[in-house]
């Protein structure tokens, strides 16, 4: 069980990182533009919540790259959308903030604070209406914690007994403002605890994210109610390109690259051996060479055509069976 | 001087000479601001004057009326409009509307400063224009800076108004060096005639501004004389100022970024047509943003907000067709 | 395998970066993910990392060059470390430089044939300002525009346009423009007779009409200034001065020497480098001179700075340069500004003796008059009675007709003069 994991994790999180390096990359050539957002450092959040979590929604904010990676979007199609290009998962017109894929049941990245946390709510309600018994996973910095949103869906999530899994990736930092500056609890477990069961794991450890959201999933199906888990982590860049991230001392960065997800996952497996030195360097150079047709692919596709402007702004269809 | 060195000199000199005045938003503190715009004012007026809140617009405006209401004089930031939106309420049902509904008795001597319009593929939540939706609003006054003279002056006044103001700052001026002077009587309240022309008036605002101004340099080698004004307040309009500029040349242009539907394009047009209408030899012309959602592909984007390409074609075309 | 560093696109707004310093030398070995250089951007110090390991082929812009973005900086040759296995790096294709855009440029679009999108209506139509101008002028749009010989819509251009083809010829056109006259009248004067300039000017003498000049920016301000500063209380003394100690030095006119005369009297006494603010005097540590300066109509009271300090020369050229700019109209603010006393120079014009008004703010204006046969002339000294009393006045004459006849003095700055 655990090589089959250990080789999941490592793969994805490793293909995370990779692609990421690439984009930003990419980003300094100009090739990508806007708001780019980095999840390095943190992989094993993304990667072992998706994963343990399985089926049901799964509401992100604009850092979601690894989310939608371990999710299942195919790579060639994430690149594409950050180079703009009309092969993107969102025809280049959403950029890296905001990928979709509702047949993946991944609804974004959303670039406004706090602003999906009710959407999560909502979709699990709907979902509750029509017995659906998958639940939500919605994920969020802690700076969100401190949105008033924040507060009205973990409300509303309990008073209507709905199964969200609140998963909060607090990296201590919102944007450059330590949490401690503007929180009133560091640990934002704290803040919710009277309303739901609220746990927080290291999330430098796949294992214990995966562990701890597998224990979370279970609560949701038996009792059909909200959980909250906080994962503490670190991300090793800037807030975004634009961002040094100079704000932080050197020997904090130090001490979590120190806890790099990815290298101690595969310390840990080579150890143990549930992983050996010849399947890395294999799962390595596959990775490269996913990296290398991504960004080839997004670089032989076309720009979006003109007309594509005016498309997608309104659906255009009637609903027609609303029997009125 | 950059336009964002301008800002902060403003609110330097603001925070010099009155002790009252305070500074609160996201990132505005020890990390010197996301557009760097209060960069070093934490470290000479400390943390009780220049105050670091977490990510909770509502609450930041909401919070700076209070403050106004018992004698500070804060200047709340924003980090963009797109966020603001989640501040509608304290600004739109309490900041425009407490000294009416207390018959005067409560001033709010407050500024709500952000930054608005497109950069460079910041995708549809960042890139927004949103100066109508302040503007529409009674019991505000809604400023702009266009360049590093009316942000230094236009913030200094704002911050010294007894009224509370929005004052609306563009993202991609930030880092433009404009040639800057201290002027004795700047009024907020007043247009400015940026060019003199004979043939036609151009109305525009903040980046536009200068897209414009380069469209009139080429319409100039077309024989066409543009004399470009520059709205500085964009509540109230200086319609004063337009008027006579229009009685002189019979022509009204307005150019902006925001869509062209409900646009401040089609008050100024309206309000032309009302009092002007036996003084135009030709129909007004509005060169607008499109009414889409800002696209993150950069073709697209430039396809959906006016370029100096598209006003001077804009108005060549239309002069032509109007017996210019 | 070579890989192209490039002058990296730190942020969205940021068109060229300069390179601060290279961390790494050529042919060092650099490390994926290490910093090679510090690049300033934006007025902030950004680290380049390296997205390849490999050694440091060659620099190709150095410390403190501005480079565009995109540019390639340095080339980095990709190999594993020197000591380490042999196998081989990752195949990589030759990255596509994006192409460089000419931001700032002005990109036109081909012309589109425009004759087919003008407008075209039915006879009767035209813009509510040509309406009015029609009717000022007793014009029926629509019977012309049945006979096609106004288009429709009508358009103020065309009206005016069709008014010349009719009733003027286009100089007498231009004249109406020129005299602000209303057409209407003439066409009723003249009858329905096409008018030609020689009527026009005719026209004009016989009803005794103005040409109107509207009064320039510069000029109201001047106007407003000399009717402020007439009200301040003010007196006036008259000397007679010996200029025959002056030598003649080409490019130096009496302008000059007197400029430079008056100017180093003014250091002798504070009060002529005063202006009066509130309920103090603000002393000025130099001699700053104003100068009348005529160009056609407009005077402009041009200053030239710290005369103390310079030679007859420098204010020669300095004098050239501000008459200049008054010429082509692009004084500054500065130009004109920051003088305690003026001096008007009529005499060049050979007028004997004159008295000039106060420049607003200013202690004094020296109205200078011909230099006569026996080389003397009048110096008239309109003072401000608030800022200089009758005794540093009298003072004040007497010190600059000595240094007239100061030889030593004059020798001095004659020197100064080549």
């Amino acid at each position: 069980m655990s090589q089959t994991l250990a080789e999941k994790f490592y793969f994805l999180m490793k293909l995370g990182r990779e692609l990421e390096l690439r984009a930003k990359e990419e980003y300094l050539k100009g090739n990508i533009s806007g708001f780019l957002h980095l999840d390095i450092g943190q992989e094993a959040v993304s990667v072992g919540a998706v994963v343990g979590f399985g089926k049901g929604d799964l509401f992100c904010p604009y850092r979601e790259h690894v989310l939608a990676l371990a999710r299942g979007m195919d790579p060639k199609l994430i690149i594409a959308e950050l180079f703009g290009k009309y092969t993107g998962v969102s025809k280049g017109k959403g950029g890296s903030m905001h990928l979709y894929e509702p047949k993946l049941d991944f609804y974004g990245g959303n670039a406004i604070v706090g602003a999906h946390l009710s959407h999560a709510v909502g979709a699990a309600y709907a979902r509750k209406l029509r017995n659906e018994k998958a639940g939500v996973l919605v994920t969020f910095g802690d700076g969100a914690t401190n949105a008033g949103s924040f507060f009205e869906a973990v409300n509303l999530a309990v008073v209507w007994k709905v199964p969200v899994l609140f998963l909060c990736i607090n990296n201590y930092y919102a944007i450059g403002t330590r949490i401690d500056r503007v929180s009133a609890f560091k640990d934002t477990y704290l803040k919710v605890k009277d309303y739901m069961p609220a746990v927080q794991v290291d999330g430098m450890d796949v294992f214990a994210v995966y562990e701890a959201v597998i224990e979370a999933k279970k609560y949701l199906e038996e009792y059909g109610k909200p959980y909250y888990i906080e994962a503490i982590t670190y991300r090793f860049e800037g807030h975004s390109m634009a961002d040094k991230g100079d704000y932080r001392s050197p020997r904090e960065l130090e001490m979590f690259k120190k806890k790099d997800p990815i290298e101690n996952l595969k310390k840990v497996a080579l150890e143990k051996g549930w992983l050996t030195q010849e399947q890395v360097n294999l799962m390595d150079s596959k990775i490269a060479q996913i990296v290398e047709e991504s960004v080839e692919f997004a670089l032989s596709s076309p720009e979006p055509p003109p007309e594509e402007l005016y498309r997608d702004i309104y659906c255009g269809s009637v609903c027609e069976d609303i029997g009125v | 001087m950059l336009y964002r060195e301008a800002l902060n000199l403003a609110l330097d000199h603001a925070m010099e000479s009155d002790p009252s005045v305070v500074i609160l938003g996201e990132d505005v503190g020890f990390y010197g601001g996301n557009y760097k715009v209060t960069d070093g004012l934490y470290a000479k007026y400390g943390e009780s004057r220049v105050i670091d809140t977490p990510i909770a617009e509502n609450s930041i405006v909401g919070t700076a009326i209070g403050m106004a209401m018992v004698g500070l004089r804060p200047v709340a930031e924003i980090m963009t409009a797109n966020f603001a939106m989640l501040a509608m309420d304290q600004i739109v049902n309490n900041m425009a509307k407490l000294r009416y509904m207390s018959g005067g008795k409560i001033s709010l001597p407050m500024v709500v400063r952000m930054p608005q319009g497109v950069a460079k593929q910041l995708a549809a939540q960042h890139s927004q224009s949103l100066e109508h939706m302040f503007a529409s609003v009674p019991g505000i006054y809604v400023f702009c800076a266009s360049d590093s003279i009316t942000a230094y002056h236009g913030l200094l006044s704002a911050i010294r108004f007894d009224d509370p103001v929005i004052f609306l700052e563009h993202v991609a001026l930030y880092a433009w060096d404009f040639p800057f002077e201290y002027l004795k009587n700047f009024d907020p309240f007043s247009a400015r005639i940026v060019k003199e022309g004979k043939d036609v008036t151009v109305v525009s605002y903040l980046k536009s501004l200068h897209d414009t101004l380069k469209a009139c340099e080429q319409l100039e080698k077309e024989g066409i004389s543009c004399e470009v004004i520059d709205l500085v307040s964009l509540r109230p309009i200086d319609f004063e100022t337009i008027y006579n500029s229009v009685k002189k040349t019979k022509r009204l242009v307005v150019v902006h970024e925001a869509p062209k539907s409900l646009g401040l394009g089609a008050e100024i047009s309206a309000r032309i047509s009302e009092e002007l209408f036996y003084y135009l030899d030709a129909p007004p012309l509005r060169v607008c943003g499109e009414e889409v959602p800002i696209p993150y592909n950069r073709n697209l984007e430039l396809m959906s907000i006016p370029t100096p390409e598209k006003i001077y074609r804009a108005i060549l075309d239309w002069g032509k067709q109007n017996g210019l | 395998m070579d890989y192209e560093v490039l002058m990296p696109q730190f942020s969205d707004t940021m068109e060229r970066g300069k390179i601060v310093k290279w961390l790494k030398r050529e042919g060092e070995y650099v490390e994926k993910g290490e910093t090679i250089a510090e690049i300033e951007a934006e007025k902030a110090i950004m680290e380049l990392q390296s997205f390849r390991s490999g050694i440091l082929k060659k620099i190709l812009h150095g410390e403190n060059e501005e480079v565009k973005v995109g540019k390639v900086i340095a080339i980095i040759e990709i190999t594993d470390k020197p000591v380490q296995t042999k196998e081989t790096p990752p195949k990589e294709e030759p990255k596509k430089m994006p192409e460089e855009k000419p931001k700032e440029t002005f990109v036109k679009e081909e012309r589109k044939e425009l004759k087919e999108v003008k407008k075209s209506m039915a006879p009767g139509f035209a813009s509510p300002y040509a309406k009015v101008l029609a009717k000022e002028l007793d014009l029926d749009i629509s019977e012309f525009q049945k006979m096609g010989k106004i288009p429709s819509p009508a358009h103020a251009k065309d009206i005016e346009k069709f008014l010349t083809e009719r009733y003027f010829t286009p100089r007498a056109l231009e004249i109406i423009k020129d005299y602000q006259i209303d057409p209407k009248d003439v066409i009723s004067y003249f009858g329905e007779r096409k008018v030609n300039e020689d009527m026009l000017i005719t026209y004009i003498e016989n009803n005794e009409i103005p040409k109107k000049i509207s009064v320039s920016f510069t000029q109201k301000t001047l106007i407003e200034n000399l009717t402020k500063s007439i009200q301040n209380p003010q007196y006036r003394i008259t000397d007679k001065i010996n200029a025959s100690f002056i030598p003649y030095i080409e490019g130096i006119t009496y302008t000059h020497w007197f400029i430079k005369i008056i100017g180093d009297s003014m250091m002798y006494f504070d009060r002529l480098r005063a202006k009066l603010k509130g309920d103090s005097y603000l002393i000025s540590p130099n001699a700053n001179v104003g100068v009348a300066v005529g160009i056609g109509e407009e005077l402009y009271n041009v200053v030239i700075k710290r005369v103390n300090k310079k030679t007859l020369k420098e204010i020669s050229e300095e004098l050239q340069t501000l008459r200049q700019k008054a010429q082509e109209s692009r004084l500054s603010p500065e130009d004109i500004k920051g003088a305690t006393l003026t001096i008007s120079n009529l005499g060049m014009f050979g007028i004997m003796q004159f008295d000039a008004i106060l420049p607003f703010e200013q202690a004094c204006i020296v109205a200078i008059g011909a230099i006569d046969e026996n080389k003397t002339f009048y110096a008239t000294f309109t003072f401000d009675h608030r800022i200089v009393n009758g005794l540093t006045g009298a003072l004040f004459v007497k010190h600059v007709k000595e240094r007239f006849t100061d030889k030593a003095y004059l020798k001095l700055l004659s020197k100064g003069a080549k």
